[in-house]
């Protein structure tokens, strides 16, 4: 106990007592008084004068925001942030919404209510209120009913106090003072143990974050239907000899649409029996040429003059205009395209049979600008 | 980065970019005032420090959560140079051949990077017209069967080729020389190459005599044809040309002969969207078959009255002068006259009326109609049947054009007795089994698997485990026949050639190519046989017809292809011999019993098919069993229940079956199937129903229909698994629900007539309080004509196939937990004695307003923009809302992890997984998946239109369960297109949605069934 | 003999005691160790507690095919459980709160327990929702709206997220309440104890409560505020769990009838279920003069009185099926009655409307071993009821085609089983941790403790 004292108590047996006492004090004017009991006393805030309480308006007000909240938030979420048709509901089912709007609304309404009031109106928790640990407490926790009057308060006066107690027939009057500890407080910076505290708190917040993401997510049941029992395109497949879950078509099969190409060193057969099937129109030649460029180009050049971007780099391919050439039929030229000629590779993986033909249209077009002939004027 | 006068200079913040002053302020002292100078941290209030100290700790949380590493997805392998017809992610396909029985189908493969995923039907097939029985769509699950002969094997001991076949060639030399037999059992062979390769196997060993086991065969019908008209080749029908048409104790449309070819045709009289004149179907059977139950008329008859019945009909002809006396012989005239419609009516409680109004039919329709007998009767009533059809001059119906060739005649029971007996005598020093499977499809009572063990070497040339395989010495394992060539002719003037797709899986061999290293000694090696069957091609058909291309060329486009047209044979037609018909005896005692095939995996040979096991029976509605149906009479006369477990004993011979009480059928009659009670023939097929081989009689190989059969009780319970409940049919609780609710419409032809709108009288009238979404392009849409649908089951095997839908089993199954995506939902109605039988197919019928997505709470199931009802997998946490709220009931829970859960993960392993479609994910444990409308289909068709910068066609998009339809029953296009024909169908007076009324707005549209039928009968 | 004052209301609390004895008698359980009878009952309900673990990880394991469900029937024993306990959970809001607003003073005596029952009933009832989920470790998170890796928000037209807030709300504010309540119980005994580790721990818990009248004033207003609010939230949580139902088309479930007919269900099966556990409370601890043989007649009477409802929404139900004439609907009542479920449905109908009527009789409302078996029937009806409703329908809906009998297994028994053990291994844990009778409100309420106005 230090010697500062914090207020002077009294205690009184009877209910009756308590509201006489409580009625006497606040008459007698003094206001930094309070009085405690077990259990709410009818008429005991009448007797204080005290005014009427605030909380009602925290409650409306907290109240209406979740209402706003909730019809705001389900109104984004389903009907701007990521719409969707959902059994052919509007994207704003009002009625729809209502249960939980209701629900959101009760919920803020009441722990804004009870926050409020236990943090805010109360001011709890507080334990090192001076009160506690008295003989008055102990008291009026059970079956006695107190009023203490504080020192803070303007009136206050150790002698009179006490003598108006006596004459409201208290059973006890006793002064409390501060503990020690309460008087000389100080906040102490940064202390090692609130410290450790939040360092602790945000290892495990991090740690249990990391191991979420990148282990618990990964571990079954989580990763179901993320291995799927299935082969796809360029997967492992320890199955087949190759180790390839992608297999060659077996020798000698013919696949639909693929029918092998029949003048494999036949260049001149080619030449012969090949016919174009395409009639060189718009979209063919737009076909051709983007094939013509991305493909044949970078040695022929876009104007198929042999000049390229690859010069010296390679042999040097012919100019397509000589007059070989332009003399070939399609046949001869679709010919090259398949199995390539000197250091030229085949482009029968690059380019589907259509799109060959196509570029051959589009290089008798690059042949004849260059060529004109007086009919084409 | 900007270069402002000349040097670099680096900017933090648009402000300061523009040189803002404020900036330029803040940037000539650093700390910014209030910030850090003169820094006390005592004048900062508790709470600051605290809120510091916080935001430290939680800048430290996120540091962390932000460096998270990524798992390794595994290795990327492409191709070193891609094969021009393979594109990665795209389908190749491949035409080929499926073979089976003494039928073939042309096939389409569609293969992944060069692993067949799905089998579809080859639309230049003449016959079939791209269209496959359930068998051929589920056999791809073959190929990659875990249980697959794998290598080759001496007494169960694994061993290499070369071994093997050394041992076997001097065995059989051995043989040779000291003059014991050769038994070589083979199944009807449908390669002229093939039969080829055996016959210089046959002429090589001398001592080679070639057994030929069908175990349900048409050997009565051959007979019959032969003895008629002298001929081998037996015409197909020309249904489509049929008015009327009376099945006899046959199941055409449902598992006899060449059914696609017979639905295909048939259903031509049945497209009222098009026409309002359809055929009628009469349908005189014992058992209920499919057939039975599409018929417009059908009458109980106990299987041996057949006879009479024909001879009644002729008599009732001549006696209505519709036909003159002078076309019949005396011998059969005698018969006839014996015999009259008004004795036979009452002599088998048959309403002569309809009776009476078949013959009228019969005859009015002369030229136009057609009887039709089953394989089960007796070649007598086939011969008779022939007759009544020249007398009906309906003889221009037969189309010997596209005729069943049968090349390979099936051994006589004469032959097999023979045979075991020399077997018995120790004359027989080797039996080779060349994929087929005596032990099994020899009726027990011949006694061959007794003496079986008297031969010491017997060599099995087969794919799949088998009985004959446990017992074999050798096993020799061949090529599925994705992985095989060959060529196969059944019908006239059609050769269809068959190619692999991947190469040997395993270490199997073509099976041909066994035998020609048998033959030649050659070493063994894969093109053998393709070079073998090339020349052999080049030789029968390209030198014969007058090809314009060189060989290679025809060769190629031939494979190209997978069909060859050939000039069909032509036949001479005769008139019927009447001479050979005498009459038989009809006169049954007791239970008579019908022996019929199953209906989905021919002869117990795809017994080891997860997929096929699982497909309900489509009139009974049961799984992975067959069972003894009875009619409901019969039933309660011997007081039994389904499941009842009955033991059924006829010639000495004894089996049990459990009961399966079946409305409409005859009474005392038992209908049962073969092909079940498999034993080692692996995991699946094992023990799976009841074999009833027993029954068949040793002494005549094709006796399907036996009389003076006793049944008796057992006492014991033999649980059946269905997907459906059976309500006894006069149970008043639950009767004609599917009418009162509108989920079958249906009427008579004459109803239609006179009224085409019959449908829409009182309909209710439904508004909604929302008005309805916009659905710009595409909005697609399903129409189902339940004219055409008979129920065959067919699109649910392919549905299986293209989405990776799990087998689940017999005891899941019994607790309803089927995962098939689709359903053919069955109704009875009218009397137990008298059904009338409804089937609809039943998936996710894509609602509007679907009820399924208002209630999932994670929004897994939800609408696409083009209408389709949609889910996403990994999303859904398995509420089972959807499925409750799903009036539709189509919707399907994981409640295990079904590939796991089956048959000790059966199904789950590494060469299953081969199986499923790349396209499709395959669904885990816990949640909800159901029918998509195929939409991995619909994206590709939309990516190429996309690529080629153009429109989707109209009806370019199919459903794997519409392009498996036989009879084109299902349609699938886009609904806010008017030129599709889905729309067609939509706007068509006899569509209608399944329980309308609830304003779910349905996506899948229904035309109302018409029968050909009196209004009074339904 | 003297005639009674009917004007003057009778004393909620018997003869006149001690204010300080009231403290010594509710504490008691807290200060004394408990006696082998307890060790019992614990023993017992944590074996059935164990029993449903065990159902539930074998459940986890290999999945809810252990369960009865199959295709038409999603939904089996575990919703049924589910709304069973949300159910029992009502009485105690509707005690705590409704009656408070009524001042019905004869509350006091059970208000804290029941409240009490409310919490463990609503923890007992939330493990089903997420466990009967094919993928409960997702379902946990996937049902709550936060941005996820599929950019996808959760759909708020879905009864089930309606639960999801509905009854977490429920919990939230029925917990506050019950803490708010404890707060000046939590200083009495602060301030009763001589135990140092009790002594923090109630410092803590009662947030250094002084007992002060200008605190008494604002915690009474909060009081009735949170009243206020706990009687439209309790009437909205079973509303809600009705229309999980009520907003499915099912028929038999697509019914508007459900939110009253639940709610009434739900405070007739709680206060059966308070009703059984006080006869036992107030014997073993000696409160009968607290919770006095008078306020377990009223009880009865509410229990007669929603039980009269539930028979009315019984009836109602039919006469609308054959009223609506649609013929799936009137199909499925006739279904209830006389289909396969038939038992289930007249277990349901003698527990809940016939054996009740009996409370019409003083004597028999008066007696506690009879009431006893009584409230313990309801309990067992108001099971059936969920049964009936939740599988009849499911099994027997639209197409006759995918109709299917439901079995239950006994993995969905073992996690029956467990829910009891669990709510009363709770309802055991709290006898001995916490007053289970509100000190300060009994105070207040007997004979003498408020001042006696027109003195001085």
């Amino acid at each position: 106990m230090s010697e500062k004292l914090y207020s002077y108590t009294a205690l009184f047996d009877t209910p009756n007592d308590i509201i006489h006492a409580a009625k006497t004090v606040t008459e007698k004017g003094y206001t930094k008084f309070d009085v405690n009991t077990p259990y709410p006393i009818h008429g005991m805030d009448a007797a204080m004068k005290l005014p009427p309480s605030k909380l009602g308006f925290v409650t409306l007000f907290a109240g209406l925001g979740g209402t706003a909240l909730a019809l705001l938030m389900m109104g984004w979420m389903m009907g701007i942030d990521y719409p969707i048709v959902i059994g052919g509901k509007p994207f704003f089912p009002l009625p729809a919404f209502i249960p939980i709007t209701f629900e959101i609304t009760v919920l803020l309404a009441t722990l804004t209510t009870v926050g409020a009031l236990l943090f805010f109106f109360f001011k709890l928790p507080n334990n090192r209120h001076p009160l506690h640990d008295t003989n008055y407490m102990k008291n009026v926790s059970s079956d006695k009913y107190g009023i203490c009057i504080e020192t803070e308060d303007p009136k206050f006066n150790a002698e009179e106090i006490k003598e108006l107690f006596a004459s409201l027939h208290a059973s006890t009057i006793e002064p409390v003072y501060f503990d020690d500890d309460e008087v000389n407080f100080k906040v102490v910076v940064a202390d090692p143990k609130f410290l450790g505290f939040l360092v602790a708190v945000a290892l495990f917040v991090s740690l249990s974050a990391y191991l979420h993401l990148n282990k618990l997510l990964y571990i079954v049941p989580f990763s179901w239907m993320d291995e799927q029992e299935k082969i796809v395109v360029q997967k492992k497949n320890d199955l087949f000899d190759n180790g390839l879950g992608m297999q060659e078509p077996v020798q000698g099969s013919v696949a639909r649409g693929f029918i092998p190409y029949p003048f494999k060193d036949k260049p001149e057969e080619a030449g012969k029996l090949l016919v174009n099937p395409l009639i060189p129109d718009k979209d063919n030649l737009e076909v051709g040429k983007n094939k013509y460029n991305i493909y044949c180009s970078p040695c022929h050049g876009y104007l198929a003059e042999g000049d390229s971007r690859l010069n010296d780099q390679f042999p040097n391919p012919p100019s397509l205009h000589s007059e070989k050439v332009r003399t070939w039929s399609d046949g001869r030229l679709y010919h090259v395209i398949v199995e390539g000629q000197n250091v030229m590779p085949s482009y029968s993986y690059q380019l589907s049979r259509q799109e060959r033909w196509a570029v051959v249209n589009y290089l008798r077009v690059l042949q004849r600008s260059l060529n004109a002939k007086e009919t084409d004027l | 980065m900007s270069t402002k006068n000349g040097n670099k200079n680096i900017w933090k913040s648009v402000k300061e970019y523009q040189d803002d002053p404020e900036v330029l302020k803040s940037k000539l002292n650093e700390f910014q005032d209030g910030v850090t100078d003169d820094f006390n941290i005592n004048e900062m209030s508790q709470f600051s420090r605290r809120k510091f100290l916080a935001v430290l700790a939680a800048s430290t949380a996120y540091a962390a959560t932000g460096c998270t590493s990524y798992r390794d997805k595994g290795e990327i392998v492409p191709y070193v140079d891609r094969p021009e017809e393979i594109l990665p992610g795209k389908p190749t396909f491949y035409a080929s051949t499926f073979a089976d029985d003494g039928l073939s189908y042309g096939i389409l493969i569609k293969t992944r990077e060069g692993r067949p995923i799905k089998i579809e039907g080859n639309p230049d097939d003449k016959i079939n017209k791209g269209k496959i029985p359930s068998k051929v769509h589920a056999s791809i699950l073959n190929l990659y069967d875990p249980e697959r002969l794998q290598f080759p094997r001496i007494n169960g001991r694994k061993t290499s080729w070369d071994k093997v076949n050394e041992e076997i060639i001097s065995k059989l030399v051995e043989l040779e020389q000291n003059g014991e037999e050769i038994a070589f059992f083979t199944n009807p062979i449908t390669s002229p190459s093939t039969q080829r390769v055996v016959n210089e196997f046959a002429s090589k060993y001398s001592n080679v005599s070639i057994y030929t086991t069908q175990l349900v065969n048409q050997n009565n019908k051959i007979d019959a044809w032969e003895k008629s008209f002298n001929q081998k080749i037996i015409p197909s029908i020309k249904w489509d040309k049929a008015k009327v048409v009376l099945s006899l104790e046959s199941d055409f449309l449902g598992k006899e002969g060449n059914t696609t070819e017979n639905r295909l045709l048939y259903v031509k009289g049945r497209d009222v969207v098009e026409t309002n004149e359809l055929n009628k179907l009469y349908c005189v059977e014992a058992g209920m078959s499919l057939t039975g139950i599409n018929s417009d008329v059908r009458l109980r008859l106990k299987p041996q009255q057949q006879f009479n019945l024909v001879l009644s009909i002729i008599n009732e002809l001549l006696n209505s002068g519709k036909l003159d006396k002078s076309k019949l012989d005396s011998n059969v005239l005698a018969l006839v006259n014996k015999n009259s419609l008004a004795k036979f009516s009452s002599e088998n409680g048959i309403d002569k009326s309809k009776l009476k109004e078949l013959v009228d039919n019969l005859s009015d329709h002369k030229g136009q109609s057609i009887v039709y007998g089953g394989d089960v009767l007796p070649s007598e009533t086939h011969i008779l049947i022939n007759l009544l059809n020249e007398l009906l001059e309906n003889s221009d119906l037969y189309d010997y054009e596209n005729g069943f060739i049968n090349n390979s005649k099936i051994s006589s029971a004469e032959e097999i007795n023979n045979l075991v007996s020399k077997i018995s005598n120790k004359e027989v020093g080797a039996i080779i089994n060349f994929d087929s499977n005596p032990m099994y499809e020899l009726p027990p009572n011949i006694g061959f698997s007794e003496v079986i063990k008297n031969v010491e070497t017997i060599i099995s040339i087969s794919e799949a485990p088998s009985e004959t395989t446990a017992i074999s010495k050798y096993v020799l394992p061949v090529h599925n026949l994705l992985e095989s060539w060959g060529d196969h002719q059944t019908r006239n003037g059609q050769i269809t050639l068959q190619q692999p797709v991947i190469s040997p899986l395993f270490d199997t061999l073509q099976k041909e190519t066994i035998l020609l290293n048998w033959i030649n000694r050659v070493p063994v090696s894969d093109d053998l046989y393709q070079t073998y069957l090339k020349e052999n091609v080049k030789e029968y058909i390209y030198s014969k017809g007058n090809y314009a291309a060189d060989f290679n060329t025809f060769w190629l486009t031939a494979l190209h292809d997978g069909v060859l047209n050939i000039d069909s044979e032509s036949v001479p037609i005769s008139r019927v011999n009447q001479t050979e018909l005498q009459e038989i005896n009809s006169a049954q005692k007791g239970i008579s019993l019908v022996i019929n095939n199953n209906n989905f995996f021919s002869t117990g040979k795809y017994a080891n098919n997860g997929w096929l096991q699982e497909l309900p029976h489509p009139v009974t509605k049961v799984t992975w069993d067959n069972f003894a149906a009875i009619a409901p009479a019969t039933a309660e006369k011997n007081d039994l229940v389904n499941d009842d477990l009955i033991k059924i004993s006829v010639g000495g011979q004894e089996i049990e079956l459990p009961v399966m009480i079946q409305p409409g059928m005859a009474e005392d009659t038992i209908v049962t199937e073969l092909g079940y009670g498999r034993e080692n023939s692996g995991e699946v097929a094992n023990k799976v129903g009841f074999n009833v081989n027993p029954l068949l009689n040793g002494k005549d190989l094709s006796q399907y229909i036996l009389s003076d059969v006793t049944m008796t009780k057992t006492g014991e319970v033999y649980k059946l698994a269905s997907t459906q409940e059976h309500h006894s049919l006069d149970d008043e609780f639950v009767k004609d629900f599917h009418r009162l609710r509108k989920i079958i419409q249906e009427g008579t032809l004459e109803e239609y007539k006179n009224n085409p709108k019959f449908l829409d009288e009182h309909k209710y009238e439904i508004f909604s309080i929302t008005e309805s979404h916009e659905y710009k392009d595409e909005k697609w849409a399903m129409s189902i004509d339940l004219n055409k649908c008979l129920g065959c089951s067919e699109c649910i095997s392919s549905c299986n196939v293209e989405n990776n839908v799990p087998v689940v089993g017999k005891e899941q199954v019994a607790l309803g937990r089927e995962m098939q995506w689709m359903r053919i939902d069955r109704y009875y109605s009218g009397t137990p004695e008298e059904p009338i039988v409804s089937t609809q197919p039943m998936l996710c019928q894509h609602c509007d307003n679907a009820p399924c997505e208002n209630v999932c709470p994670v929004n897994a199931t939800n609408h696409s923009p083009d209408g389709l009802n949609q889910m996403a997998y990994n999303r859904c946490v398995g509420t089972r809302y959807c499925a409750n709220n799903c009036p539709y009931k189509v919707r399907r829970f994981n409640f295990y992890n079904f590939r796991d859960s089956f048959a000790n993960a059966h199904y789950d392993n590494e060469l299953t997984y081969l199986v499923n479609n790349p396209e499709v994910t395959v669904r885990s444990r816990g949640v909800i998946e159901k029918c998509t409308f195929c939409i991995q289909n619909i994206m590709e068709v939309r990516e190429n239109a996309i690529r080629e910068g153009r429109e989707i066609r109209t009806d370019e998009v199919t459903t794997s369960c519409q392009s498996a339809c036989p009879t084109d029953a299902i349609v699938f296009g886009d609904s806010n297109n008017n030129d599709s024909k889905v729309t067609k169908h939509r706007e068509h007076d006899l569509s209608y949605h399944v329980l309308e009324e609830l304003n779910v707005k349905p996506n899948v549209t229904y035309l109302a069934k018409i029968r050909n039928t009196r209004t009074e009968d339904v | 003999m003297s005639s009674i004052d009917y004007t003057q209301e009778r004393s909620v609390v018997e003869g006149r005691p001690p204010l300080r004895s009231l403290d010594e008698i509710i504490s008691k359980p807290l200060d004394t160790k408990p006696d082998i009878k307890f060790y019992i009952a614990l023993a017992i309900t944590l074996t059935m507690l164990g029993i449903g673990a065990i159902g539930l990880a074998a459940s986890l394991y290999w999945g809810t095919g252990l369960w009865g469900n199959n295709n038409p029937v999603g939904w089996g024993l575990p919703i049924v459980n589910f709304v069973f306990w949300i159910g029992i959970g009502h009485a105690g809001t509707l005690i705590s709160a409704i009656l408070f607003l009524f001042r019905q003073k004869w509350r006091t005596g059970i208000a804290r327990f029941a409240e009490g029952m409310t919490i463990f009933a609503v923890i007992t009832a939330m493990i089903f929702p997420i466990m009967h989920t094919g993928r409960p470790w997702l379902a946990a998170v996937y049902l709550l709206p936060y941005p996820n890796q599929h950019s996808l928000w959760v759909n708020f037209t879905s009864p089930l997220l309606w639960d999801v807030f509905a009854v977490s709300t429920y919990f939230t504010v029925s917990f506050v309440f019950w803490y708010i309540g404890l707060i000046p119980d939590f200083a009495t005994l602060r301030d009763r104890t001589t135990h140092k580790i009790k002594k923090i721990i109630y410092s803590i818990t009662s947030l250094g409560w002084r007992h002060s009248n200008r605190h008494w004033q604002n915690y009474e207003l909060t009081y009735l505020i949170l009243a206020g609010f706990a009687t439209p939230l309790v009437l909205s949580v079973h509303t809600i769990v009705s229309f999980d139902f009520a907003v499915a088309i099912l028929p038999g479930w697509h019914t508007t009838i459900f939110p009253p007919y639940f709610v009434a269900g739900a405070v007739f099966s709680g206060f059966a279920m308070v009703q059984n556990v006080l006869i036992f409370i107030r014997k073993i601890f000696n409160y009968e003069h607290i919770i006095t043989l008078d306020t377990l007649e009223k009880m009865n009477k509410i229990i007669l009185l929603t039980g009269m409802l539930v028979g009315y929404a019984y009836s109602m139900e039919f006469f609308m099926a054959w009223y609506s004439g649609v013929q799936p609907e009137v199909f499925a009542f006739m279904n209830r009655a006389f289909g396969d479920y038939w038992w289930a449905y007249w277990i349901m109908f003698s527990c809940n409307v016939f054996f009740p009527q009996l409370f019409w009789f003083k004597k028999i409302r008066r007696s506690i071993p009879i009431m006893f078996v009584l409230a313990v029937l309801v309990n067992v009806g108001m099971w059936f009821e969920r049964f009936v409703i939740t599988v009849t329908s499911l099994s027997r809906d639209y197409l006759p085609s995918s109709w299917a009998y439901f079995k239950p297994t006994l993995t969905d028994a073992s996690l029956l089983i467990g829910s009891f053990g669990l709510f009363f291994t709770l309802v055991l844990l709290f006898t001995k941790s916490l007053p289970v009778i509100s000190i300060s409100e009994v105070k207040a309420v007997v004979d003498g403790s408020q001042p006696t106005h027109g003195e001085h």
